[in-house]
């Protein structure tokens, strides 16, 4: 077998029409799972009772299991469930209408959730509790002063391993392959076998992705650079 | 007029303040000084409900709070009748000198942007600072910082002003800048209270000196009367230390 490297652009040309679904899994994933971890870091950090030992145990547990077994226990977990529900409370629901990246959405927020929630956290624990006093003592409510004062100063502290997870979440969606969604992963490896060309297919895919994740490091560098306006100067 | 009652306040098993009592009249400055972990920041904390009190009561102009049953309410309350000038500035640091000003302003008593931003460089220029409007924090000296920051206290307008020891974190030639400051504020006729360590700052500043020592108050009086004729014995031991030529050299 010999390498073809004009099916590399073949390849590339047709493997555009799986980038919406590798991009909308990643963002629905960060999404989500920035909302979790913004509740799950809050509560571990003002020690609620109860959702914060709950928000620990999350954590803990999905930090310490692989993504696609997450991936496989909701596929599988989840049906079960629902159906369960269904028949006990007469619902008229069933798990056959769940369209297959719902599973792919709903166990990649989970999984984000829980890193993120470590990147939020880090974030709020860097901003000085100088500041939150200062936004009290001019009378601002706790909500006023974490929305105005604590949260803007923790997202940019946490903007590098926020891109980090983005990056991450972006790479991990090709596990959705396994429950059959057609990611770009997956759509390289149809274009592979109906072609019989696997190198250039995934090379193809390699660099779309590399491309992706080129534009999320630019991103994340301009908005670093708004943020160094402030940051420079180092003591603050 | 602020009135502290039968204020006390325990870090575990340590009690900090053993029952302040403490009248503060409308325009008086009043200097609290004291040695290390004599109460005095705490104190200070109290009145802004940075720290929570255990029991006592702060009575602020016609408002009033029982520490016992204080609500989420009546703190906010309280704190909008008070603003403080901390030790290490803590200015917003996303945030430039002329936002850190009217954010209260714009926050806190709803005035309109165009309006807050005209009396933020106001009282920016008050404080010397006209020229660096735009400048963040990381960009200000300490000196300029801490200035910035007791802008930010007078945008409000509160009914007290509260230092903790402004000075103490500066190079000590910053440290004119804003006594200077301070001083000028003063003789507006703005209510303050300062804890400070600055023996010649309280005694021409202040209209009343209070001096603090595990928890109590020990003496207070008019300056010339504390500082001239210390009555109590721990006072006067306090104050012999910043009177006498030092019997080292470095």
């Amino acid at each position: 077998m010999k390498l073809d490297p004009s099916f590399i652009w073949t390849a590339f040309l047709q493997l555009w029409s799986a980038v919406p679904t590798t991009l909308l899994i990643t963002l629905v994933s960060v999404s989500v799972g920035f909302v979790i971890g913004v509740i799950t870091a809050l509560a571990r950090i003002y020690r609620i009772p109860v959702l914060s030992q709950l928000s620990s145990g999350y954590v803990t547990f999905i930090r310490g299991t692989p993504m696609l077994t997450h991936l496989l226990l909701i596929y599988f977990g989840l049906p079960m469930l629902v159906d369960g529900l269904s028949a006990q409370f007469d619902l008229g629901w069933n798990s056959a209408k769940i369209p297959m990246i719902g599973f792919a959405y709903i166990s990649f927020s989970i999984t984000a959730g829980a890193y993120l929630s470590e990147v939020v956290r880090s974030g709020l624990l860097a901003v000085d509790r100088g500041q939150m006093e200062a936004a009290w003592s001019i009378g601002m409510t706790t909500p006023q002063a974490l929305r105005r004062i604590v949260f803007p100063q923790a997202l940019a502290a946490s903007l590098p391993n926020l891109s980090n997870s983005v990056i991450g979440m972006l790479h991990g969606s090709t596990l959705a392959f396994t429950v059959s969604v057609v990611d770009l992963n997956a759509k390289a490896q149809i274009v592979a076998s109906t072609n019989w060309k696997f190198f250039e297919s995934y090379v193809a895919a390699a660099l779309i992705f590399w491309g992706l994740t080129i534009l999320i490091e630019r991103f994340t560098g301009l908005i670093e650079r708004r943020i160094r306006v402030y940051s420079k100067g180092g003591v603050a | 007029m602020i009135k502290l009652s039968g204020i006390h306040k325990s870090f575990g098993r340590h009690e900090v303040l053993k029952g302040i009592d403490l009248t503060v009249n409308k325009g008086e400055v009043v200097a609290i000084l004291g040695p290390s972990g004599s109460g005095k920041t705490t104190l200070l904390r109290c009145i802004n409900y940075l720290e929570k009190p255990n029991d006592g009561e702060i009575r602020i102009g016609d408002f009033a709070l029982n520490a016992k049953h204080a609500g989420k309410k009546d703190i906010y309350s309280l704190r909008q009748r008070s603003a403080m000038v901390f030790q290490q500035y803590n200015l917003f640091s996303h945030k430039t000198a002329l936002e850190n000003v009217i954010e209260g302003l714009i926050v806190v008593k709803k005035i309109g942007k165009e309006e807050a931003r005209k009396r933020g460089i106001e009282l920016l220029e008050k404080v010397g600072l006209g020229a660096k409007l735009d400048a963040y924090p990381s960009q200000l000296s300490g000196g300029q910082q801490q200035r910035v920051g007791i802008a930010r206290a007078l945008a409000l307008e509160p009914e007290v002003i509260l230092f903790d020891e402004p000075t103490s974190a500066l190079d000590p030639e910053l440290v004119g800048e804003v006594l200077a400051v301070i001083r000028r504020i003063a003789k507006e006729g703005i209510t303050m209270i300062i804890v400070t360590h600055e023996m010649g700052f309280a005694q021409d500043v202040a209209n009343h000196v209070v001096f603090m020592d595990g928890g109590v108050v020990v003496e207070e009086g008019p300056p010339a009367e504390l500082f001239g004729n210390p009555q109590e014995e721990r006072t006067k031991q306090f104050l012999k230390r910043f009177s006498t030529e030092p019997s080292y050299s470095i």
